[in-house]
Parts: structure tokens; C-alpha cells; sequence
């Protein structure tokens, strides 16, 4: 399946309101990663351009972190939590689990753009290990049974 | 709100807020930032719901406010000013809060906090044992206020600390402020807050900035993040009065991006402060200007590190840089820059306010105030502590964390996260503060800890810290670049079953390189997990590498199922308990018997460490092991009984056992199956070493060990009674006669001596424990009459006490050293002695023993404050004040046993280590002198009846090799079993139903103490079946997945 269609004219919008002020590069990246769901390689000469880098250095920083991706990301991103306290209680089977159910590896996209399976290396959640992020929410003291039963809902979700 | 543009107009602000607040007004706190993940926001909805249509919204407040701190209990909801605190609330739970409690002052059981042993419910907060401890300074604010509205932060003293800087005190007189209070850095590094300060003060250039690091990255840390989500204004005071201290301008707080709910009330809280005019220019009137933004991270760990974080602001990659020059002289675009963490930040409005002395006045010497720790991972109540520096471990895990759950033993803690080690059980009482943690190894770190028990491997931890600081590793410098690399190669061969010793010298080797010589702390501190590991877990690297066993059943290469792995004698579980659900008992007990022949003795008083590991226990209880063993072996002694055809003998040499206990005649039995012919030799009368002597009948019934030993000689082994190998037929005698080769098993059977005034062997009712029981077990009398002391805290002790209770002695007291929970004994037999009506009195050292005319009257305690030292040694502290006089008729004294080795001649060329104990190799059992073989009890001093089968067995491997000459190393791996059952229990069936573990029926506690029958009463058949059906065969599992 196409990757969801982006309208790169939002780009606009988003350079003007980072062109002023300092050091802003991160923010915008931010802010673009946070309108498109990831960093479309196309964008990277036009930001350069507006903040006065080369692309290079632009390349440079959207692949040194971990939160920008160049590929596009499913709707719902699963960030399965790896942290000590998380791997204490036993988030190796969750993830494994997590894999079986969705036929992901670690990083993949599912063709449909709808899933996409990430590990994390802590969310602060640890009181509630083992933990998962789904897009904006946690979910804690998983079980293979709650797991399941969680990611049903968001299938559901995501086919109406 | 309106720009307030003096002090005076906060103060009048202030006052409006607080006369705004109605009496008698009843707040409802519902935690909406940690508890959102288990469904606060439902919690929080249905509240306000019941309230409104309650008509109560007058009355009452619904308040979304910060995290509780008891996370392990979410949702939590507190309700002041009653002080009550519910936990674990739903949302269809409102409706009756809010008639019952709020309306009619009614307290809700099931809502409450149960205290574990006893099931009391306790309502009020500070009652309950989490907070009992707990100094809530930096977060009082938490789980009270209104995070998202300035206005509560106002009312509860905010910005007071502003104020009394701006008007009363010069930028100077802050920084002496915090010097003073000895505040030292909270993100790690631990280093003097006012100290940092001033070199900013002292340093040059403009503008200068001052950042907040909330990149809390630490796995397993979450405070910063209750802060910020709770109370932010604490950091932006705090930030304020740096500023103004520092003489900066510009602030920023990078926090991040992985937490979304901070960002949002951070954001809300500095667009509050701005509309105020607490933040921007000229604040207050005071002519001082602070403009305060945010700067979100995007997921690099090494971010965390300031100069990588100042990198980051600047848009670049986050990759540290060397220092000097220091943030400083030069940090963000070459400017002085003052860079701390939240909780350091969140200090300082209170020192402010209340001054250096109220914040001195807990802590250290060197180290003042409180610090929070997030407490997550095998521990009962996870969530945030806060106590004062110098609290103990044992202090947060147990007092505070409710200790470990289902009754595990407690391993070690891991502190400080990826650049910390770990703390394990002996330093329990070391009191926590950066400089005694630094010392063992570990480092305070930021505040994570995180707790591991008997179940987890370190080997497997320290593999995992190091995938992540190698994933996380920037690149820049090659000594992290790859040596995280290689760490971590290294650790997961050792994992995978692929070790080589030479490992062990290579991760000295490449930590001390790393540490010595990487750019940032990064690099420095990643070597510290394995590092700290290898040095207190040093045998659990061995023996992955040499044995492929994996202490905690973790690593999957070398563990077929946990509970196999976790015995002793590796027998196969799963296969034996599949059989007893199919009813085949003849095939489980052959299953178990091929490592082990005492399937009956084991089936009553084995301490069953498959059974802590069951994977069954993590859903509900493990499945009831032991028991189903004994229903096997009665089933088979009773239908078959111990008759059969002896193993035949197919090799030529022979071999003499010395000993016929557990170590001794299983591994006659096991040579004799291997084809040898065996003698053993027993000094007594009778077989079976400590299980006769030692273990009491109404625990093991003399019948049951006669069985199995009379199904033992059958096999073919000779036993020869009566007949000591000492000064008059010694071991080289044997040799002399032709025995080719000898395993020495005389077990540990000499009673300790406490060595305290008054001990005296011929007084008249002194007894030492393991004589008193041989004697009754003998059938002779003792004369019990009257109170009977019994001295000690282990199995022994506990088996005493039973047994003198069942031979005359009407009043029977315990005295042992060790708090009640900490008591060695096997938790099960001291219930079932409190129950049968014996006292235990804990933490009681003898000090004195009276008597008169040679005989005892008497014994005198001291009060025994620690039994271990900081160090975890043996080394009992008693108040020596503190002392009680015991009336006594008899004082049994059971203190612990240990080898007797008279029996050897002193002369004898047996190599022994400086403490008089033999040297044997650990793999193969080998003594100095070739073809004598030692172990059991007799090597490694008392221990469980398991592990003296395992080292019989063992044994009998060794000893095949030496006479086939086989030099290579003893292996002895997981098998499966031939016999091999295909039944999928468990798992065979979709079954929504609870199926709790079957409990044992005991005898009645008045009837049993009235003689010496067994009292367990063991399952029956049925209820062996649907137990048995619990199992999850965890073993087929790597079959299913075709491994």
C-alpha cells in the first residue's frame, strides 16, 4: 500500500514560524515530524535553506535522533517499553508477544501504515511495569490476555 | 489574571486566593498524571459526575491533581481534610465514595490500603506504612494541588520564597543560602549545588543561562517526571531564584519529548507565570528579567549529559564535548551556563523559604535534605519515596516497599540507573547517600531503584544495561564507541551458552578502559552494571560459563523450564507432574528417580526451589510440586513397594561410600546403576544419616526413609552398619583393599557451640540440638519437665522446639538473634510451631547461663539490634543495656551444625583450607589424594537434603570418569526425559475460571502435639489430578517453536 499522502504545502507554515529566534532546527523538526508523522526526506533542502545550514547538517541531526524517522509511520505508533524496571518484569515476552500478534520486527511499519511496532528505553511508567505506549497513551501491568485485548480495540479503531 | 507588577500585589493576590477557599469545603485529590495509565481520567469523570448530580458541587471539589506517590495502587484518590486515601478506585466506585464517605462520613473497606499479613484496613494516609517513613518536602505539593492553575501553588506558599529574594536578600546571599544547606546535585553527579553556582556567578560573559535538565533517561526513573507533572512550579521558582542569583536572563527547560503530560503542564504553567508577570521583564517591579522556554528532547539518552544537552539546544547532534572548559565559563553558544537538574531545582524555593537551617535538619553531614527515589521491579508498593539521605536500603525496600512479593528472596537493587551498579542483599543496612553507595560500587544515580529478586539473572542484566548504553552511545569517542560494542558481545555469548572464562579477565579489562578513557560519563559509567556484577555475582558468570546454569532460570539457551533448572539435581518436572495428572504414578516416580531415589523423603521436606520458579506463580500460585511428588512415591511404595531386580554389575571395580545419608547412598545408587558394585559404610545402626537423626517424625516418618533405603540396597548396594571409618580403618585402608575409589559423605553433624559464660556440657538440662533429637528419634527419654528454652532460628531449631513439645515439655520458647521475618527457618514449620503453640521470641543474643547445684535455672538475654554488619558479615551488635533474665528448666541449644572431621587422623594427607574444612574441586568433587572423592553436607557444611542428593550424583559422574579415565569436566545439562508425556495441561483447555492452587490439609494443631504422626496430610489422588492439570508446560514451549 502508498504511504499516506502528505500536503507539503503545510511545510510553509511551519518554516515561518521557526525562522525567527535561535537555534530552532530541533523545534521545526519537531513540528514537522509532528504534522507529517515523520521527516519526508523532501524536506530537508527547503528547511537548510530557511535556517541558513547545509543539508548535510540538517541529515545530520534528523538521523542522530531517535525521534525523527524518514520513512512514514503507521497511525498507530506501539512503543513497547524496554526500560530496567520494565525488563524486571518480564517485557521480553510482551514484545515478543507484540511481534507474533502484528508480524513486526522491531521498527517496521505494517503495510497498510497502519501499525508500527518501536521499542522505547523507558517511559517512566515503571510503577506500572511492563508498560506500553500507544500514540499518546500508556498502558500498564500488561498481560498476554490484556495485550491482546488492547491491540484489538485499536484494530477496531483503526477499520472504522 | 492580570500582570502583577509588585510584591505587594502578589501578597494581595495571594490574600484573595486563600479568603476565596471556603471552611469546611472537602477536596477530592484524584492523581491525573501517573494513575492516567491505569484510567484515572474515567476515575476523575465519574466523581464529578456523582457530585453534580449529588448536588453536592458546593460542598465538594473534584480536584485533578499530581502523582500520590503510591503508584503500585493506582488509581489513587485522597480526600481531605479527612486524610483519607483510596486506591485502586474505578470509575463505577464513585457513586458509593461519594454518598458514603463524602455525605455520610462512612469508610469504605475495600477501597482502603490491607496491611499484608493481617488484612486490617488502613484508611488514613499517613498511617499507612509506604508514608510512615517518608519526609515529603520537595513533594508536598504533589498529589495536593492543582498543577495546571498557579493560583493553588499560590495559595500553598508559592513564589514566597521569590519574594523574600527579590526584596530582602542580595543575589549573593542566595548563593551562601544554598551553600549553606549543602544541597548537592540531584541528577546524579552529586555535586555541591552553591559551588556551581558561584563559578557562574563569578564568570564573565553575557548573557548567561540557566537550564533545567529533564531529560530524566535513566530506565526505571521517574521522579523528575512527577515533579514536573505535579508541581511545576517549583522548578520555575526555583529557576527564577537562580537567575536572579547567577545574574541570567534566559532560561531553559529540556525536557523530554517521551513525556507528553509534563510537556503539556509545563507549558500551561510558564504561560501562567508569564501572564502574571512572574516571568519576563522586569518581574515584580524588581527591575530583574527572566524569559523561561522550553526545549523538547527527541529521544537520545545521551542528551542527559549537559554538554550534549547544550548541543542539543543549539539544534546540533547531541554529542558531548570535553571539558574544560566547564558550562560554567562556556556553555551554551560559548556563554556561562548553569545547567541542574528538576529535583535540584525544586530544592531550592524551600531552602529559600525556610532557610539552610530547617534543610539541614535532616540528612548527613555531608549530604542535607531528602531525596526521591523511584522504587519499581520486585518490590511490593512501586512508586515514588522521598526520605531523608541517609535512610537505609533495607529501610525503602522493606519498611517502605513492603518488600518482595510472593515471598521471594530479595537479590539485589539496582541503583542509578545504566551508570550504576548493583546492591546486593549483604548491604542491606548501608545507609544511602552518595558517598557510602559510591563506595560498594554503585552510585545514587539519579534516584532510580530498581529491585531484583531470586528470579532474575545479573549475568542477563548487565547484558541488558549495555545494549542499551551501546544503542544509545553517541559514537563521537572510540572507547564507547566500541567497547559498548564488545561488552555487549561478550555478555550476550555468555548468556547464549557460549562463554569462555578468559571473558571474565576481558570485561575487567575493557570497563577499566572505558571508564578511564571515554569523553563524557556516558562511556565512563556504562561499565559499572557488569562491573559491580562480576564483583558480587562473580559465581553466576561461572557458572553460565562452566556449567551453563543460569541462577535466576533466565537465560534461555541453557533452561528448558524453570523449575528444572532451579533443582539441584535437575530432575524433570514437567514430565513427572504430567504423569502424575494422567494417574500413571509408577512413570513419575521413575521420571524422578532418574536423578534422584528419595522421591518419598524429598515429597515431604524438600525446600522445593522449582516451586519459586514455577511460571505458574506469576499468574496465581505455583503449582504445588513437592506434594505431588509425595502422592507419587506413596502410591508406589503402597502398590509396589521397594522389591526389584538389583542393576547388574558390568564393571570390575569397586568403590566404598563412606556415610549412608542422602549424599552418601545416592551416589551408591547411581554407581550401581552405572554397573559398579558398592559398599557403603555407616557408623550407626541405622541408614540415612540427618533425614533419621535429625529431621523429626512427625515431619518424615522413620517408615518412609526405611522404604527408600531398603529399595536402595535392593538395587545392589551393600550397606554395612556399625561400621566407623576412623583412626582404626581409615579411608586409605579402603584404598589398601581394593576399592578403587571412595566418596566420603559423613555430613555435618557436630553441634555449635555459643561459647557464652555459665555454657557448661555436664549441667543437668543443657542440651545441644541435634543430640536431643538423634536421642528421642533413638526412642530414648529425655526428661523435659517444665519451661524448655530452645536457642537458635533455623530448621533445626524449629524442629527442637516441636519435638520437645511432643516429649514432655509443657512450655516450649524460641529465642533466636533475627527479627521474626527474617528468621532462616523455612517459614512453613515456624507457622506451624506458633500454631502447635511455641513462642518466638526474636532478636534476643544469651548472654548468661545460671544454675544451681548443677543444674539450670535460668539464661539471660541481651537485645540483639543486627545480626549483619554493614558489610553483610556475621557480626551480631546487642544493646548490652537492654537485658532480660528467662526463668528455665531445660535449654536446648541449636545454633548450627558443622562437620565433624575427628574422624579423619590429624595426620591424614587430605588437604584442608586454613579453617580446618576439606578442599575438594568443585566440579568434580576431587579431594588432593586421587580416587577420594568428598561432598554432601561433610564439604559444604549444613544445607538442604537436595542439594546432598545432587552432590551424591555428581559424584557418582566424577568418579565414572576418573575410572574409565575421562578427564574431561563434569556437565550435567537439562534432559528431557525419555519417558516423555505429551499432555499440555494447562494449556489444553480455555478456561476463564480461577484455578487457585490446592492447599495440603494439616492435622488439627491441639491433637497433633499430643504425639509424633505426620502432619501433612497429603492429597488425595483427585485432588493430586486437577493440581497437577495447573502446570503450563513451559518445556514444550521451545518445541512448539521448533527450537
Amino acid at each position: 500500500m502508498q504511504p499516506p499522502e502528505i500536503d507539503l504545502t503545510k511545510l510553509d507554515a511551519i518554516i515561518d514560524r521557526h525562522k525567527t529566534g535561535k537555534w530552532q532546527l530541533i523545534p521545526l523538526l519537531q513540528d514537522v515530524q509532528e504534522t507529517f508523522g515523520y521527516v519526508p526526506p523532501e524536506t530537508i533542502e527547503p528547511i537548510a535553506q530557511a535556517l541558513n545550514l547545509f543539508p548535510s547538517q540538517v541529515q545530520g541531526v534528523v538521523t542522530f535522533y531517535s525521534g525523527f524517522s524518514l520513512k512514514p509511520k503507521g497511525k498507530y505508533v506501539c512503543r513497547v517499553c524496554r526500560g530496567t524496571a520494565c525488563h524486571v518484569k518480564g517485557s521480553r515476552s510482551i514484545l515478543r508477544l507484540m511481534k507474533q500478534e502484528l508480524g513486526l520486527e522491531e521498527g517496521e511499519t505494517s503495510p497498510d501504515y497502519q501499525f508500527t511496532l518501536e521499542t522505547v528505553a523507558c517511559l517512566g511508567a515503571c510503577f506500572l511495569a511492563p508498560t506500553m505506549m500507544i500514540n499518546r497513551d500508556y498502558f500498564g501491568k500488561l498481560s498476554p490476555t490484556k495485550m491482546t485485548s488492547v491491540l484489538g480495540e485499536y484494530r477496531k479503531k483503526g477499520s472504522e | 489574571m492580570e500582570k502583577l507588577s509588585s510584591i505587594g500585589q502578589l501578597e494581595w493576590f495571594r490574600n484573595k486566593i486563600l479568603s476565596r477557599r471556603q471552611e469546611g469545603i472537602i477536596e477530592v485529590h484524584v492523581c491525573m498524571t501517573g494513575c492516567r495509565a491505569y484510567g484515572a481520567a474515567g476515575v476523575l469523570e465519574a466523581l464529578n459526575d456523582e457530585v453534580k448530580s449529588q448536588g453536592l458541587s458546593k460542598q465538594v471539589e473534584v480536584r485533578a491533581t499530581g502523582c500520590h506517590g503510591f503508584c503500585a495502587k493506582a488509581p489513587v484518590v485522597a480526600i481531605e481534610p479527612m486524610g483519607v486515601q483510596y486506591q485502586e478506585v474505578e470509575p463505577d466506585d464513585a457513586g458509593e465514595i461519594v454518598v458514603k464517605t463524602l455525605k455520610e462520613n462512612q469508610l469504605i473497606d475495600r477501597l482502603a490500603y490491607h496491611t499484608p499479613k493481617t488484612f486490617q484496613p488502613v484508611f488514613y494516609r499517613n498511617q499507612i506504612p509506604f508514608y510512615a517513613k517518608q519526609e515529603r518536602r520537595v513533594l508536598a505539593n504533589c498529589g495536593r494541588i492543582d498543577p495546571t492553575n498557579i493560583e493553588h501553588y499560590i495559595a500553598a506558599g508559592g513564589y514566597q520564597a521569590l519574594i523574600k529574594a527579590l526584596s530582602k536578600m542580595a543575589p549573593e546571599q542566595v548563593i551562601d543560602e544554598v551553600q549553606a544547606a549543602k544541597l548537592r546535585g540531584r541528577g546524579g553527579a552529586g555535586f555541591p549545588t552553591g559551588l556551581k553556582w558561584k563559578f557562574a556567578r563569578q564568570s564573565e560573559g553575557r548573557p548567561k543561562y540557566v537550564v533545567c535538565n529533564a531529560d530524566e533517561g535513566d530506565p526505571g526513573a521517574f521522579m523528575d517526571r512527577a515533579i514536573l507533572e505535579g508541581d511545576p512550579h517549583a522548578v520555575v521558582e526555583g529557576m527564577l531564584l537562580g537567575a536572579y542569583a547567577m545574574g541570567s536572563e534566559y532560561g531553559f527547560i529540556y525536557v523530554r519529548e517521551e513525556y507528553p503530560i509534563a510537556i503539556e503542564h509545563l507549558n500551561i504553567a510558564i504561560a501562567q507565570a508569564n501572564e502574571l508577570g512572574l516571568l519576563g521583564e522586569n518581574i515584580l517591579g524588581s527591575g530583574f528579567n527572566f524569559d523561561l522556554s522550553l526545549r523538547l528532547g527527541a529521544g537520545a539518552f545521551v542528551c542527559g549529559e549537559e554538554t550534549a544537552l547544550m548541543a542539543s539546544i543549539e539544534g546540533q547532534r547531541g554529542m558531548p564535548r570535553a571539558r574544560p572548559p566547564f558550562p560554567a565559563q562556556a556553555g551554551i553558544d560559548g556563554k556561562p551556563t548553569n545547567i541542574n537538574n528538576v529535583e535540584t531545582w525544586a530544592n531550592v524555593p524551600l531552602i529559600v523559604k525556610k532557610g539552610a537551617g530547617w534543610y539541614g535538619e535532616v540528612g548527613t553531614a555531608d549530604s542535607r535534605g531528602t531525596k526521591i527515589f523511584s522504587l519499581a521491579g520486585k518490590v511490593n508498593n512501586t512508586g515514588l519515596v522521598e526520605v531523608p539521605i541517609g535512610t537505609t536500603v533495607k529501610e525503602v525496600i522493606y519498611d517502605i516497599g513492603g518488600g518482595i512479593p510472593k515471598g521471594r528472596q530479595f537479590k539485589a537493587v539496582q541503583m542509578g540507573g545504566p551508570a550504576g551498579g548493583c546492591v546486593p542483599a549483604q548491604f542491606l543496612n548501608l545507609s544511602i547517600d552518595y558517598d557510602t553507595v559510591q563506595r560498594i560500587g554503585a552510585i545514587m544515580g539519579s534516584g532510580g531503584m530498581v529491585v531484583m529478586d531470586e528470579n532474575n539473572c545479573m549475568v542477563e542484566i548487565a547484558r541488558f544495561f549495555l545494549s542499551f548504553t551501546q544503542s544509545e552511545s553517541c559514537g563521537k569517542c572510540a572507547p564507547c564507541r566500541l567497547g559498548t560494542t564488545q561488552l555487549l558481545e561478550i555478555l550476550t555469548r555468555i548468556t547464549l551458552g557460549e562463554g569462555r572464562m578468559e571473558d571474565i579477565d576481558t570485561i575487567r579489562e575493557l570497563g577499566n578502559t572505558l571508564t578511564e578513557a571515554s569523553l563524557c560519563g556516558l562511556g565512563q559509567a556504562c561499565p559499572k552494571p557488569a562491573l559491580s556484577t562480576l564483583k558480587y555475582f562473580l559465581k553466576e558468570y561461572e557458572d553460565h560459563i562452566k556449567e551453563h546454569r543460569c541462577a535466576g532460570a533466565v537465560c534461555d539457551s541453557m533452561v528448558i523450564s524453570a523449575c528444572q533448572h532451579a533443582c539441584p539435581a535437575g530432575i524433570d518436572v514437567p514430565n513427572y507432574v504430567a504423569a502424575v495428572a494422567d494417574g500413571e504414578y509408577e512413570r513419575s516416580v521413575d521420571i524422578i528417580r532418574e536423578r534422584n531415589p528419595f522421591p518419598a523423603v524429598c515429597g515431604r521436606i524438600c525446600i522445593h526451589p522449582c516451586e519459586y520458579k514455577c511460571r505458574r506463580g506469576e499468574l496465581d500460585q505455583p503449582v504445588a510440586i513437592r506434594a505431588l511428588k509425595r502422592v507419587a512415591s506413596d502410591w508406589y511404595f503402597k502398590n509396589i513397594g521397594p522389591q526389584r531386580d538389583p542393576f547388574p554389575v558390568i564393571r570390575k571395580q569397586k568403590i566404598a561410600v563412606v556415610g549412608a545419608g542422602p549424599a552418601g547412598l545416592t551416589c551408591a545408587y547411581f554407581l550401581a546403576k552405572m554397573g559398579y558394585q558398592t559398599t557403603v559404610f555407616e557408623a550407626q545402626p541405622v541408614a540415612g544419616g540427618m533425614l533419621g537423626i535429625a529431621v523429626p517424625e512427625f515431619r518424615l516418618p522413620r517408615q518412609v526413609i526405611e522404604e527408600e533405603i531398603q529399595y536402595i540396597e535392593n538395587c545392589g548396594v551393600e550397606i554395612r552398619y556399625n561400621s566407623p571409618i576412623d583412626a582404626k580403618h581409615t579411608f586409605n585402608d579402603l584404598l589398601n583393599e581394593g576399592y578403587s575409589a571412595v566418596f566420603i559423605a559423613a555430613g555435618a553433624q557436630a553441634s555449635k557451640r555459643i561459647g557464652i559464660p555459665g555454657e557448661d556440657e555436664n549441667l543437668e538440662g543443657l542440651y545441644y540440638g541435634l543430640d536431643f533429637l538423634s536421642k528421642v528419634r533413638m526412642g530414648q527419654q529425655v526428661p523435659l519437665n517444665g519451661k524448655t528454652v530452645v536457642i537458635g532460628g533455623g530448621n533445626v531449631a524449629v524442629d527442637v522446639a516441636r519435638t520437645a513439645l511432643r516429649s514432655g515439655a509443657q512450655d516450649v520458647q524460641i529465642f533466636c538473634l533475627e527479627p521474626r521475618d527474617e528468621m532462616p527457618a523455612w517459614e512453613k514449620d515456624v507457622e506451624e510451631a506458633i500454631e502447635e503453640g511455641i513462642v518466638i521470641n526474636p532478636e534476643a543474643s544469651p548472654s548468661d547461663i545460671t544454675q544451681e547445684g548443677g543444674r539450670i535455672t535460668g539464661i539471660e538475654f541481651t537485645h540483639c539490634v543486627c545480626v549483619f554488619d554493614d558489610e553483610g558479615c556475621f557480626n551480631p551488635t546487642c544493646d548490652l543495656e537492654d537485658t532480660r533474665v528467662v526463668e528455665a528448666d531445660n535449654i536446648i541449644i541449636s545454633i548450627g551444625q558443622a562437620a565433624d572431621m575427628s574422624f579423619l587422623s590429624a595426620d591424614s594427607q587430605l588437604e584442608r583450607a586454613l579453617w580446618g574444612a576439606l578442599v575438594v574441586n568443585t566440579n568434580t568433587l576431587a579431594t588432593n589424594v586421587p580416587g577420594v572423592f568428598a561432598g554432601g553436607d561433610f564439604t559444604t557444611g549444613p544445607t538442604f537434603v537436595i542439594r546432598a542428593i545432587s552432590s551424591g550424583r555428581r559424584a557418582a559422574i566424577a568418579i565414572n570418569k576418573y575410572l574409565t579415565g575421562d578427564d574431561s569436566p563434569v556437565y550435567i545439562p537439562d534432559e528431557k526425559s525419555v519417558r516423555h508425556t505429551a499432555t499440555k495441561l494447562a494449556l489444553a483447555e480455555e478456561t476463564t475460571e480461577d484455578q487457585p492452587r490446592i492447599e495440603v490439609e494439616f492435622e488439627d494443631a491441639k491433637e497433633r502435639v499430643c504425639d509424633f504422626r505426620e502432619v501433612e496430610k497429603g492429597f488425595t489422588e483427585q485432588e493430586a489430578c486437577r493440581e497437577a492439570t495447573r502446570c503450563l508446560r513451559c518445556d514444550l514451549e521451545k518445541e512448539e517453536n521448533g527450537i
